[in-house]
């Protein structure tokens, strides 16, 4: 007997997980020898390991699916939930800064005036270029949606066209949120006002960064035909993630920029 | 009591289920078509809000603002530590136009 008769994936043995491992490893004791002693060779090699990981692992992960057909609708499944509780995580990890935020907003401290903004913090309009951000980010998950039925309905050329709007729409946000970086009057040494307000748009800026490459691979994987109507969980799984992306960004909109003005 | 609750519950969600046997189905379209509403929505909606968004922007920006004056609180510009780049007296970011230094703004 060569053939398995359960539709379980029972994984070929991998090395990604361990250099996966030994990559955090030199990146969490990189950063350290970076803040503390200047030194960047560690944090250099943790993110070349860091990436070389992802690349593979993910490549195999392709391999395995499209070529190889593991992907059986239980394992599909297992996916799914792995996704989710993923995104789960990520939102507990952001929870952390609107915690730190409100602590901090909710009951101003004596020093930094007794008020909100702190005195001396010029807030940003949120009428202005943040309406525009949150405008650009709701458009993607418009064009995400469009794209996502496209394909659904076997339409190459239109979920092709979607899709890269849905990414254009996400590189702009990026670009915009580098302009408004570089034109506050405030900086993240600014007092609480500074580090929440950068803590939390850094991270969901960084967060939109990795949102657009997994969209970006999915542009690549559709152009080599790998997306079939009824199958296509690389896709949803990006989907899924952009449009956390998103909802994120409208509680930073509401919280910090509006009602932290 | 619980028991009671979360049979109710149960039930509640066994009748709910035969309306959900149209996974394709949007509120309006079914299976084909639905493509083309979210095509719609994003040229007809979407995209255009972009660009009333955008030239709310444009014109806001034309209207010049004055640089606040410069005040040395202890509360703001920090520098407990020098950041590890540059001089370690700049963040990332730094604008010598609207970012002042701990000891005020660089081309004063």
């Amino acid at each position: 007997m060569t053939h398995q008769t359960h539709p379980y994936h029972m994984v070929n043995p991998s090395p990604w997980p361990l250099t996966g491992a030994l990559s955090a490893f030199l990146l969490t004791s990189g950063l350290i020898m970076w803040f503390h002693f200047y030194l960047t060779l560690l944090l250099t090699a943790g993110l070349l390991a860091s990436m070389a990981t992802m690349f593979q692992w993910w490549r195999d992960v392709v391999r395995e699916s499209t070529y190889q057909g593991h992907h059986t609708p239980p394992v599909q499944k297992g996916l799914r939930y792995g996704m989710i509780l993923f995104i789960i995580s990520e939102v507990f990890f952001f929870a952390g800064f609107f915690w730190a935020f409100y602590h901090s907003s909710l009951a101003p401290t004596p020093q930094t005036g007794g008020h909100w903004p702190p005195t001396g913090i010029l807030p940003l309009d949120p009428m202005e270029v943040p309406l525009l951000n949150t405008a650009v980010l709701l458009a993607s998950g418009v064009t995400i949606t469009w794209t996502h039925h496209s394909l659904m309905e076997a339409n190459q050329k239109e979920s092709t066209q979607a899709l890269a709007m849905t990414i254009a729409l996400g590189i702009y946000f990026t670009l915009l949120q580098m302009s408004e970086y570089s034109e506050t009057p405030f900086t993240i040494s600014d007092g609480i006002y500074g580090s929440t307000f950068f803590m939390a748009t850094g991270f969901h800026g960084l967060h939109v960064i990795i949102g657009t490459t997994f969209l970006t691979m999915c542009y690549i994987r559709q152009q080599l035909h790998h997306f079939t109507p009824n199958h296509h969980f690389g896709f949803e799984a990006a989907a899924w993630y952009w449009h956390f992306v998103d909802v994120v960004w409208l509680f930073l909109y509401i919280s910090i920029y509006w009602w932290g003005s | 009591m619980a028991v009671a609750v979360t049979s109710r519950l149960s039930r509640l969600l066994g009748r709910s289920r035969p309306q959900l046997g149209r996974p394709m189905s949007s509120a309006a379209e079914s299976g084909e078509g639905s493509a083309r509403m979210w095509k719609m929505l994003t040229f007809f909606v979407a995209l255009p809000g972009v660009g009333v968004c955008m030239l709310n922007v444009y014109l806001k920006s034309q209207k010049e603002h004055e640089r606040p004056e410069f005040v040395a609180y202890p509360h703001l510009r920090i520098r407990t530590k020098p950041f590890p780049w540059g001089d370690g007296n700049h963040t990332l970011f730094h604008n010598s136009h609207v970012n002042p230094l701990p000891t005020g703004y660089e081309d004063e």
